[in-house]
């Protein structure tokens, strides 16, 4: 058997693995997936005051230590039994936008995008953001840094902090903001909101209006037929801060709608012996493998998930586009996961947008930001959507608010099972008679790279460096290809 | 007009060896503040510690001639607490300089230098990096071995910023500080 290893290596989560083996007619034959998992993340915070994990689980990522803050303060609003007001919520809102801003649009430019706009056969070396400057211009290099300048600056303003902010606490916020800054914000979300549209007339020009690129992202290698989830509000419209958790079947039919409170009792999480991470999946569905279709408890939970839950967008321009979207792509649910490309980009103008309109309400900057506690802590369960898919915090403490028991579901985790379907998928499509070339390699990768996959966060880690090595070995095990990216020339394998 | 630099103590505070670059970024702070040197005029230099990577750590960066990076490293080539230094251009990739989402540092760096950007050149950033031992437990303090690197990498970046913009590709720094190549 022929064995091929796409090794995700990273220096500070240590060791991902995906090894691919084919049969002996050169055809994919199984695929395993794996990652490392760091220790004691539970354990470190047991025993500490429960008002630590705002900051605490912040620290667990390096890329959305908002999505944590937000999990967490809401978590502790629910453990302390205390309402935040209305200021307060907006203000968590404001600034959760505002990270959505930089976080789809540095995903887009530098990481998602490079493959569209710079081309998914292009050397590996110019699949970068400075490889879609050179194809589109360097104009586009400056309105990237300038939104993101922009973002971290309403997230600092906020936050108290551009990286890793720390203003969110049980029962609201620490600071309000004042009447200037809501004005100067105001004025930021409009550039982000015409930035947004920018973004999604590029990928129209560059992705959209290339047939071999519509093809590539409707084709079979890049579809699969899994249940849906994300947060919606109350018009069942997407919604990254609060709501209910809904879940649609493969049709695209309403399956469940969930409190926070509730998730228990329709998550569930499967143990394989071959990796660290688990693999949620619906507990009323049940699980039946690595399998698709509305019999297999398996669900995704990204942007399209998002999109494909709700039934549509709570701002003017995001739902046009969330519109034109599912018309060009034959209607709800859309199934190719690399359309969950275009969903970021629909959901960054919908950021865009609720920054200006949580900016224009001028209750966003009232002084009333906190409801102190005043009862006893017990249990509490938090859940925003993450870039990444749906964020779960769920607490439980002693009556003086120490720690006893964690547990955290985080965004990537939810995509275990959907993202090692979606790599076989694309491997099985693409490999045939033990043929492997770099092309070939960085579709698979783009399979994988669709999710925005942070399995440093999902193994409760600070994300560091994944880069892909791409291994293919013959049967007798040597090495016959070997593709590197973003790995320093020792840590290659050195059989390569 | 005077040079500015930025000395950034880059990883993750709780988790164990990968906060090695923040212990080193405070305590030569907390050194040139008790002990100022002749050598070293901190009107010029910026103190940050840090726990991010790729094109936000190039941000980080504009405006600043020259950058010192304090950081944990896995080689498994040496002994926990063993002392490196590198420039960005032979940089092999330390604990924290990139991130999964978007860059790595070089790239955010080139991308912010094309589009107009004063970001410092390649050969002057510089880092420090400490061999880890343990980056996957959490917790709030280094392993013995890479607490005892703590000193050797405090006076390296002590030396470089005393003696900045020095030639040479830089290669492994024993704790007696006797300097060698990888």
């Amino acid at each position: 058997m022929t064995r091929i290893a796409i090794d995700p290596i990273t220096r500070l989560e240590g060791h991902g693995k995906i090894e691919i083996f084919l049969d002996d007619a050169g055809e994919v034959e199984n695929c395993y997936f794996q990652v490392p998992e760091l220790r004691g993340f539970e354990v470190f915070c047991l025993g500490r005051p429960a008002e630590e994990m705002p900051r605490l689980t912040s620290r667990i990522c390096g890329v959305c230590p908002e999505a944590h803050l937000m999990a967490a303060a809401k978590a502790l609003d629910a453990l302390y039994h205390v309402e935040p007001p209305p200021a307060a919520k907006k203000l968590r809102e404001l600034l959760y936008s505002a990270f959505f801003v930089t976080d789809h649009t540095t995903h887009f430019y530098a990481l998602g995008g490079p493959d569209f706009v710079v081309g998914p056969d292009a050397p590996a070396a110019e699949r970068n953001i400075l490889g879609v400057i050179a194809k589109v211009g360097l104009e586009i290099g400056g309105q990237v840094i300038a939104a993101r300048k922009r973002s971290h600056h309403v997230i600092e303003m906020i936050g108290g902090r551009a990286i890793h902010p720390v203003s969110a606490l049980p029962g609201g916020m620490s600071h309000p903001i004042t009447e200037e800054q809501r004005l100067e914000i105001i004025d930021l979300a409009r550039q982000n909101v015409e930035f947004g549209q920018f973004s999604i007339d590029l990928f129209g020009q560059m992705v959209l209006q290339n047939q071999e690129y519509v093809d590539l992202i409707t084709s079979q290698a890049y579809t699969q037929r899994t249940y849906y989830m994300g947060l919606v509000d109350a018009n069942n419209r997407v919604n990254f801060y609060d709501g209910v958790v809904r879940v649609v079947d493969p049709m695209g039919v309403e399956f469940a709608s969930y409190m926070p409170d509730e998730y228990t009792q329709h998550i569930a999480e499967h143990v394989e012996p071959w990796t660290y991470l688990k693999f949620p999946y619906l507990r009323k569905v049940g699980w039946k493998g690595f399998v698709d279709g509305k019999d297999s408890g398996v669900y995704c939970a990204t942007p399209l998930s998002r999109l494909n839950a709700a039934d549509g967008m709570a701002t003017p321009l995001a739902q046009a586009e969330y519109e034109r979207m599912y018309e060009t792509l034959g209607g709800k649910p859309i199934h190719h996961t690399l359309a969950t490309h275009w969903a970021r980009l629909v959901e960054l103008l919908y950021a865009a947008e609720r920054m200006l309109e949580l900016a224009e309400d001028p209750e966003v900057a009232s002084p009333n930001v906190r409801t102190l506690p005043d009862r006893k802590p017990t249990e509490g369960v938090g859940i925003v959507e993450a870039p990444r898919g749906t964020l779960t915090h769920h607490y439980f403490t002693d009556e003086k608010g120490i720690l006893v028991e964690v547990n955290l579901i985080v965004g990537t985790t939810n995509n275990h099972a959907p993202i090692f379907m979606s790599i076989k998928r694309a491997a099985e499509g693409l490999i045939h008679r033990g043929i492997v070339n770099d092309g070939i390699l960085n579709r698979i990768e783009m399979a994988f790279r669709s999710y925005d996959p942070c399995l440093s966060c999902a193994t409760h880690s600070l994300p560091g460096q994944m880069p892909l090595e791409v291994i293919v070995r013959d049967c007798t095990g040597a090495i016959t290809h070997h593709l590197s990216q973003y790995v320093a020339p020792e840590l290659l394998d050195q059989e390569g | 007009m005077r040079l500015r630099t930025l000395i950034v103590g880059l990883g993750n505070p709780i988790l164990s060896d990968d906060g090695v670059g923040w212990r080193i970024e405070c305590a030569l702070r907390q050194q040139l503040s008790d002990d100022p040197s002749p050598a070293v005029d901190l009107q010029t230099v910026d103190f940050l510690h840090i726990c991010t990577g790729g094109l936000a750590l190039a941000e980080l960066m504009i405006g600043y001639d020259r950058v010192i990076v304090a950081d944990a490293i896995v080689t498994g080539q040496a002994s926990p607490g063993t002392v490196y230094h590198f420039r960005l251009a032979d940089l092999p990739g330390t604990l924290n300089s990139s991130n999964s989402h978007d860059t790595s540092l070089r790239l955010g760096l080139q991308m912010l230098r094309s589009c107009g950007a004063h970001v410092p050149r390649e050969g002057d950033v510089d880092f420090i990096a400490v061999e880890a031992q343990d980056v996957w437990t959490f917790g709030e303090s280094c392993t013995p071995a890479v607490e005892q690197g703590i000193p050797a990498a405090v006076t390296a970046v002590t030396e470089l910023l005393a003696a900045p913009r020095q030639s040479g590709s830089g290669g492994r720094i024993d704790n007696g500080l006797q300097r060698g190549k990888r």
